[in-house]
Order: structure tokens, then sequence, then C-alpha cells
């Protein structure tokens, strides 16, 4: 029996601040659970370790909405409390992903090479490195902690890899990553119909008559495309967004839940909500001008990045 | 802002808001941008820059160096000086644009109304530049009749 714990994201990894898009770089784990192109690269993985493995957890910490103060217990005791559930549930193995990365390992092949070897771990290597992801033995391993001590990197076998991995390190990274999965450079594949090639739109999307989407694009759920709107060259524009009368949104994405105002001129960024980052001319903004950019009204920030990391938390309890 | 000239006059404008920095180059006025282009800030920019706006063929160059943000105020902002300058026969040049404000005039789609430069020398110098279609491209179809004209002359 194999399980599975993900952790969304680990205080102890000095990950600072709590805006991914103020200080893109420095959070790694946040570009992980952001949503792209209809489903965050957390999600993704959760989804696809359902289909190896017997359990999978989620663990992440959540913000208390009002102060932003986060909850009593820390990552590393949820996931050794998770672990040692597991331990008593009679798991085998147990796959461990700190997950910053977006990476399309075969777990099926790299459990195999585990057991093979017989170690008390094995960690994923990819062409540039290791990966936060361990198959750990939890007859021998205490916990979660354990991969965070010095000595599990000596101690562990190393799964070498040629699978596709991003890094998510940076905005730069997330653009990346989007434009692989448009130029199918990896198996990440938007979520939605493809109406026609390479235009995949989600349900509930609004598009206008007169606004044009210039293949590959795609459009997540509840967005709405006002007239006369140029929506091109690879760009996604997320759930709940909408993309006002006469912008043109080139080679960009579009974070959750922002508002995009009339007759603008987006290339080569990110947004989310007022907050822009401009990989052209390498600069992060944050646009004070409401009829420029901002959150969208319906819902407030934070929403989505929340929604995938408790539907996650959802199938942890599912189990 | 250092153009080195010895008719250049610094002087600093106070203002409720802040300090405007002001240089004159002969005729031509350049003016710092503050660091934030909101409308408080345009509302006291533009008392400064009013009266220069309404001279005789106002020649502007805007230093946007310091500028972190702006908002549509500001952008509508330069496109009134702009307007204003080009209906007095003057211009409006911007220089030395911050990433932020070369990031925000291209979001507004305002970036290639405006004629922009590295820095405010160049954008000086750019005033004194005689204008390419002032400047004869090619030798008139004349020339050589005059010149064979010469020769038979001498001759003669």
């Amino acid at each position: 029996m194999l399980g599975a714990i993900i952790i969304a994201s680990d205080q102890s990894r000095q990950v600072q601040g709590d805006r991914f898009i103020a200080s893109p770089g420095s959070e790694l784990a946040s570009w992980a659970a952001v949503e792209v192109m209809g489903k965050a690269s957390i999600t993704r993985l959760a989804d696809a370790l359902w289909e190896v493995c017997d359990l999978v957890s989620v663990i992440a910490t959540l913000r208390d909405r009002r102060n932003g103060a986060q909850s009593e217990s820390s990552l590393p005791d949820l996931a050794d409390e998770c672990f040692a559930s597991y331990k008593r549930k009679g798991c085998d193995a147990v796959l461990i992903a700190r997950c910053g990365a977006y990476f399309e390992l075969d777990i099926a092949t790299m459990l195999a090479f585990h057991q093979e070897r017989g170690l008390e771990a094995t960690r994923a290597f990819v062409d540039d490195g290791p990966l936060d992801v361990w198959i750990v033995d939890p007859s021998v391993v205490s916990g979660y902690s354990w991969v965070c001590s010095p000595s599990a990197c000596a101690r562990s076998a190393v799964y070498r890899s040629q699978a596709y991995a991003n890094r998510l390190q940076s905005a730069r990274d997330f653009r990346r990553l989007v434009l692989d999965g448009f130029h199918s450079r990896c198996h990440l594949r938007p979520e939605g119909a493809e109406i026609k090639p390479g235009i995949w739109v989600c349900e509930g999307a609004l598009i206008e008559r007169s606004a044009r989407i210039v293949a590959p694009a795609f459009i997540g759920r509840n967005v709405q495309i006002s007239d006369e709107c140029l929506i091109t060259r690879g760009s996604n524009v997320e759930s709940d967004s909408h993309i006002h009368f006469g912008t043109a949104v080139e080679n960009s994405s579009i974070l959750p839940n922002t508002y995009v105002g009339i007759g603008l001129d987006l290339a080569h960024s990110i947004v989310d909500g007022r907050n822009l980052i401009n990989l052209q001319h390498n600069v992060s903004l944050q646009i004070t001008d409401p009829v420029v950019l901002r959150e969208s009204a319906a819902r407030g920030r934070g929403r989505k990045l929340r929604t995938d990391i408790e539907s996650g938390m959802a199938m942890s309890s599912a189990e | 802002m250092n153009m080195g000239g010895k008719q250049d006059l610094d002087r600093r404008v106070k203002t409720r808001k802040g300090v405007f920095k002001m240089l004159t180059s002969g005729p031509i006025v350049v003016m710092q941008v503050p660091e934030v282009l909101k409308v408080g800030e345009v509302h006291d920019f533009m008392q400064e820059l009013g009266p220069l706006l309404e001279s005789n063929r106002p020649r502007i160059v805007l230093d946007l160096s310091q500028v972190r943000s702006m908002e549509s105020a500001g952008v509508e902002m330069l496109l009134h000086c702009l307007e204003e300058v080009l209906k007095r026969d003057g211009d409006l040049k911007l220089a030395a644009l911050s990433p932020e404000a070369e990031v925000i005039l291209e979001l507004m789609r305002v970036s290639r109304v405006f004629e922009t430069f590295l820095t405010c020398e160049e954008a000086i110098r750019s005033f004194h530049a005689i204008p390419a279609e002032a400047v004869p491209q090619n030798t008139p179809w004349y020339a050589n009749v005059f010149n064979e004209l010469g020769v038979v002359k001498q001759a003669s």
C-alpha cells in the first residue's frame, strides 16, 4: 500500500510573506498553488497521485482571514501526524512531496526502483538537480521531519528521471509552464473544452461576439471577455476574471479574480488583482488605480488559492 | 539631472505635497515628475507646469526616472500637456523612463504617442537637432547641368 503526503507550503523552508506576486521567487511553494490553466499544480499532482496511491493527503497552513495568523499546528507536525496514521494503516511506502515545483515523475516506476533498492528512502532527481520528492519506508523512517534532516540526502537512493519538471521559482517559470502546456512540451493540459484548435474554454465563460481569441489561449471558469478584446499568444485568463472592452492580452497570465480595465495593452505580464509583473521590463508593481486593474468584485483575494488547498484537504479527509 | 551647461538653472519648487525639481537649459525646461502620480500629485504638478505650457513655443522635457506609480490621472496629465504644447507649436518629450513608468505607459497604450529618450541630455539635444526633412536628401537633377555649363564657360 502506497500513501502520499503533499506539503503545500512549508514555513520551515524560509518562505517569506504571504503575497507570492509581490516578491516573485521568494516564496517557493506559492506558484505551485496558483491556478494554471484551470487547476493549480498542487491539485494536478494530487489528482495524478490518486491514480497510483491508496491514500493521498494535502497539508497546508491556512492563514486566518482577519489577521493573517497561521493555525496552531505547524506543517511539519501535521505532516508527522499524517505519516504516523499511514504507518498505522499499514502503508509499505510513503511518498512525500514538498510541493514547490511542477513535475511529471512516473511514480509507479520510482516505487519499483525504491522497492528494488530496499533502502530507507529514495529521492527523485531530474536533469537540473534534486526534487523535493521522496519515497520512504515507514518502518524505518521516523516521520516527515526525517526528510528535512541533513542526513536524509546521504541515506537516500538517487532516482534519476528524464521527466519534465519546472521548479516554479519565479514568475518567468510560471509563464514557461503555461507555454509548455500550450505547446505540448509537458503533459499539463488545460481544463475545459477545446472549442477550436488551441483554444480552451471552461464552463461558465462568457466571450462576447466581437472579442477575438487567437490560439493558443485558455479562458477559465466564469471568465468574462468583453467586446473588442483580443486574447492571444499563449495567454491564459483564469477563473472569475473579467477582461473589459477593447483590451488586448498578449503572452500574459491573468490569475483568478482579476479585473482588467478598458482599452489596455497587457503584454508579457502576469496579473493578480492589482499586482502586475512585467517580464519584459523585469518589474513588479502594484496598480493603485481601480479602473485599470483590481480584484474582481464578486470574490475576495486568495479565494481560488484557498479553494484549491481546501479541495486538497477534502481529498485528504475523504480517504 | 546634470546638464553641465553654464546657462542651466536648477531650482526646486516647493509645493504642499513635495518638491518638484526643475531645470532650464536655454529655452528648454526639464521637470522631474514626482515618484507617485495620483490625482493630488497631478494637481500640484500641473500648478507648476501650467504656466510653462502657456508660454510661446514651450519646449519641455519631463524626467520620469523617479516615477514608481502612476494612475490614469497621471497619464491623462501627460496627454493634456502634450496637446497644449503642440497647440503652441512647442514639443514635450519624455526622458529617463523608469521601468514602472514604461510599463504603465505601455499598458495604457500611450507609449508611442510620446517621443522618449534614455536621458534628459538626449532629450534636450533633440530639440537642437535639425529635423531630417529639412536636410536635402539627394543632389537635385539640375546640379550636373550647372557643372557642365561651368566646364563649357571655362573652356570658352
